[in-house]
């Protein structure tokens, strides 16, 4: 072993050493953060890995994505490449070929000479979008991570320069190296070099001591860097969740002593949550589908987990040093994620349908509002009513809980406490009892499902708000007990399935009252009157001409995955045109009224529903059509704000009625 | 300090409120009951002094009331009212104030006390007797509707401010006194869940007028309800649409003379 050799072996071994270190380092750190069951299901976490690793399957979901498919792959088989390089120099003699074969070393050698060259072209785009493109994107007001990002960049494109460099040397000095079919860019470069009059051998080492050193500062630099997403990505996506989106986690308030609820420091998240922050590489899919962020508040996701690694990464001595747990641990709120960010979330899980390595940004800022809903009682001043008017007469609407069946009417609607057995409940909900077009909306799904001939009944008074709202709002408390509530009701009557035009109560019974013991099927209006449709129980006859685009609520579109079924209704109707908005289905943009905005001022920025209202003027049509009565309020604030109320917003259940009433004969 | 902060359980302001069929009171079926709004203000601004003042400062909630007050005096406890006297006695069937008073005023003599709050009024029979006649017995100043208040270095003293027709007053009181709130003197704090955790260990002392030594509650009564009777109802509103503002007016005055026969 030569001189050279055995310095390299040192560093080598040192350097590994101080991986090892560093990776058992992020590794301990996770450990401190509380359990989080993520194990089982490993047919399909493999297969995630496949597909959003291996094909990277959200990453080329943007055409930048490209760039990272190639740098990745590159990176994958150019470091297998460097290891041998690294061995052979240590060890002369040593090669891939000796264990592997000529073939398959012959194909390594191709695809390292060949996506050497691909990753040079990505890393040009990269620093062209970075410097002279500037996306929104990419905007983020930390300094130090625009200098991280550039560095690293920088850095790559040295390393597969110094790479070609020492491999085109190789060739010089020994031409039966590497054949030019297995190494076609490395000839290349060869070629080019060889008129320089370079020392070859010391210019072959240089090249490779500069490339191989700068690989053990990435090995020690990258953990602390944005770049640790190379080492928290992949099992980021092994243990995704696999359940429905944005799943809140039930709280336990067994424990009266309790002193404290939610989250207000970095250990008390889930070591799950605290992978999250590994994983991410402020991409900024996230930041620009964000509407909080688009609409100019001060809320971007991914800068919510950048700000949550540093301050993980700021304490991880405190966390790891044994008699760390007695020191007042530093608050979350407000020096690394402040309260105006964690309320300007609409909860729409736009950011987690775009994170190519599935960070769960939702749960994290509903747990820091649990802590301080729940524990501090602080909130913007217009919640509180909200609560009480909860709390009191089981309604965000300041209306008293006697008058929630009133939208009724004349109507001959059943209520479950006289019929006791029934096909379907229809669930109202409290914008369906309460908001006078939600009413409206209400009282078009009844004249559907008479005009059907459906067994159904309404609970009427008895009927509680679903607790949503409270639960994306942080007030855990007071949704369990409506949820509770609820669910003794439910059990009092025997029916088949819940059908409710509320994309917010949808979610909620079919996701997350089964946290609570009850399971139920649990139909959108939209699946619900579509089924009618095909079955013949419907029928739209055609209204006068009319071209309207559907709006895709996120607790439909995003988390339940409903999006064919409101527009097949439409369809059905025929003069009905169909405009589509260009962010649609799980791409959907948001109104502004989830995760309790609905209740709260829009103070800051601007308005995220007149954003979306804007968006639809661009399509040139008359009608908005939802399925959600958030999106209903939205859209017509929305439109009175643009002076715009030539343009109707409608149910799919109303304009479904409309079109249902110009046949006479039933159905 | 001894804080006292009145608490009286009313129907919710959205309650939808029917009168029974004897006329003696509210039918309670289907109505949900609160703390009285002023009441809330009462026990915010009696936790705040007791913020402000420290040391072995004590917010007691007293309220006459149904059992079912227990929830309403759970809340105040939750909010952060230290314990509670619930005068609780079938005796004591109608909200009466001068009974009312004198029944707070044995509780709170007995309990001993520096300040006293409560609200301006109740949300439900709207006597706003109660602070009057109790700061009588009591042989104390009062300050009715205060819209701020703010305590002595020496804490013996307070200001005030009043809110009234085109203006603030200004007042200053000695301790001790009965303030009456009014909205706007501060914004009721909504309980943590610690506080609603701690509040169901918090101790409720409840007495009957015998424990009070008052057996004879009824001797007391000054005025009697002698009837409840729903409002009224009130006529129809009637929209006149016209083409025109014109042939609108016309219609109005057609319908003025014809059908109301006002002209």
């Amino acid at each position: 072993m030569a001189i050279q050799g055995i310095i390299l072996l040192v560093i080598f071994v040192a350097v590994l050493a101080a991986f090892g270190y560093i990776v058992r380092l992020l590794y301990r750190l996770l450990r401190k953060g509380v359990d989080e069951d993520r194990f089982g299901q490993w047919a399909q976490r493999v297969n995630s890995v496949v597909v959003f690793v291996g094909a990277q399957a959200r990453v080329l979901a943007q055409p930048a994505g490209i760039g990272h498919f190639l740098i990745f792959w590159g990176f994958i088989f150019i470091t297998l490449g460097t290891i041998e390089h690294i061995l052979g120099m240590i060890f002369p003699g040593f090669g891939f070929e000796q264990i592997f074969g000529t073939k398959a070393t012959g194909a390594l050698s191709w695809l390292q000479d060949v996506f050497g060259i691909l990753v040079i072209g990505s890393i040009i785009v990269a620093l062209f979008r970075r410097f002279i493109l500037k996306p929104e994107r990419l905007k983020i007001d930390d300094p130090k991570a625009r200098r991280e990002a550039t560095l690293i960049l920088g850095l790559i494109f040295v390393l597969i320069l110094l790479m070609y460099g020492f491999r085109g040397t190789a060739i010089l000095m020994d031409p039966g190296e590497v054949s030019r079919a297995a190494a076609p860019l490395s000839h290349y470069a060869a070629r080019l070099m060889s008129g320089w009059g370079m020392n070859l051998p010391i210019a072959n080492g240089i090249f490779a001591w500069i490339h191989h050193l700068i690989i053990f500062f990435f090995l020690i630099y990258i953990p602390f860097s944005k770049h640790i997403h190379i080492l928290g990505a992949i099992p980021n996506v092994f243990f995704r969740n696999l359940g429905p989106m944005g799943t809140l986690s039930r709280m336990d308030f067994e424990d009266e002593s309790a002193e404290k609820f939610g989250i207000s420091e970095i250990q008390e998240f889930t070591w799950k949550q605290l992978l999250d922050l590994y994983a991410c590489t402020e991409c900024g899919r996230c930041q620009v589908a964000c509407p909080a962020y688009l609409t100019e508040k001060p809320l971007s996701p991914f800068r919510v987990i950048h700000n949550l690694r540093g301050h993980l990464m700021d304490e991880r001595k405190r966390l790891l040093s044994a008699g760390g747990d007695g020191d007042a641990s530093p608050q979350i709120i407000p020096e690394t994620v402040t309260e105006d960010e964690l309320w300007a979330c609409t909860t729409c899980g736009a950011c987690m349908q775009e994170c190519p390595p599935f960070i769960e940004h939702v749960q994290k800022i509903v747990d820091l509002r649990r802590f301080l809903v729940l524990t501090e009682s602080r909130f913007p001043s217009e919640m509180q009513p909200v609560f009480k008017n909860m709390e009191v007469n089981y309604n965000p609407w300041a209306l008293g809980y006697a008058s929630r069946a009133d939208w009724v009417g004349d109507m001959p609607v059943p209520l479950a406490a006289e019929k006791k057995s029934f096909d379907v409940l229809y669930w109202v909900g409290c914008a369906g009892s309460f908001d006078a077009r939600g009413q409206d909306v209400s009282r078009a799904v009844v004249g559907l499902l008479q005009r059907a001939g459906v067994d159904f009944a309404i609970l009427g008074t008895e009927e509680m708000c679903c607790g949503e709202t409270a639960r994306r709002m942080g007030n855990e408390y007071l949704a369990q007990t409506l949820i509770e509530s609820n669910i003794e009701t439910f059990k009092k009557y025997e029916f088949k399935m819940l059908v409710t035009a509320c994309p917010h109560g949808l979610n909620s019974f079919r996701v997350e009252y089964p946290q609570f013991g009850y399971e139920i099927p649990v139909l959108h209006h939209s699946e619900f009157l579509l089924d009618l449709i095909r079955s013949g129980k419907l029928r739209a006859d055609g209204i006068e001409k009319a071209r309207g685009a559907y709006h895709d609520s996120c607790y439909l579109g995003r988390y339940n995955g409903i999006a064919s079924q409101p527009r097949d209704i439409l369809r059905h109707i025929p003069r009905l045109g169909l405009a589509e908005f260009p962010r649609r289905e799980k791409r959907s943009f948001c109104c502004g009224a989830g995760g309790g905005r609905m209740w709260m001022e829009e103070t800051l920025g601007t308005r995220i529903n007149e954003a979306r209202v804007e968006e639809f003027l661009g399509l040139g049509a008359d009608h908005i059509f939802v399925a959600c009565p958030f999106c209903m309020t939205m859209f017509e604030d929305g439109l009175k704000a643009k002076e715009r109320e030539d343009i109707k917003v409608l149910d799919i259940a109303e304009i479904l009625l409309a079109a249902c009433k110009t046949n006479t004969d039933s159905p | 300090m001894k804080i006292i902060t009145l608490l009286k359980r009313a129907p919710d302001t959205e309650a939808r409120i029917l009168i029974n069929r004897e006329g003696t009171g509210i039918q309670e079926e289907g109505v949900k009951f609160v703390i009285s709004t002023y009441d809330e203000y009462a026990v915010e601004e009696g936790l705040r002094l007791k913020e402000k003042m420290g040391g072995d400062s004590k917010v007691t909630v007293v309220c006459v009331g149904p059992e079912e007050a227990t929830e309403m005096i759970r809340t105040a406890l939750a909010m952060g009212a230290d314990d509670a006297v619930h005068i609780c006695d079938p005796a004591i069937k109608e909200s009466e104030p001068f009974i009312t008073a004198a029944v707070l005023a044995k509780a709170i003599k007995d309990n001993g006390f520096d300040i006293i709050f409560c609200g301006k009024q109740a949300i439900d029979d709207d006597m706003a007797q109660v602070q009057s006649i109790l700061a009588e017995m009591l042989d104390i100043p009062q300050v009715n509707v205060a819209t701020s208040f703010e305590i002595s270095e020496s804490g013996d003293k307070a200001v005030l401010r009043r809110r009234i027709e085109g203006g603030d007053e200004k007042v200053e009181t000695q301790l001790p006194v009965i303030i009456s709130c009014e909205k706007g003197l501060n914004e009721p704090r909504y309980a943590s869940l610690p506080g609603i955790m701690k509040a169901k260990k918090k101790e409720i002392r409840t007495k009957a007028l015998a424990d009070l030594g008052m057996a004879d509650a009824q001797g007391e009564i000054r005025s009697k309800i002698l009837k409840w009777l729903p409002i009224p109802k009130g006529g129809e509103c009637k929209v006149v649409e016209g083409e025109d503002v014109p042939t609108a007016v016309k219609e109005l005055v057609r319908l003025l003379r014809e059908e109301a026969k006002a002209l």
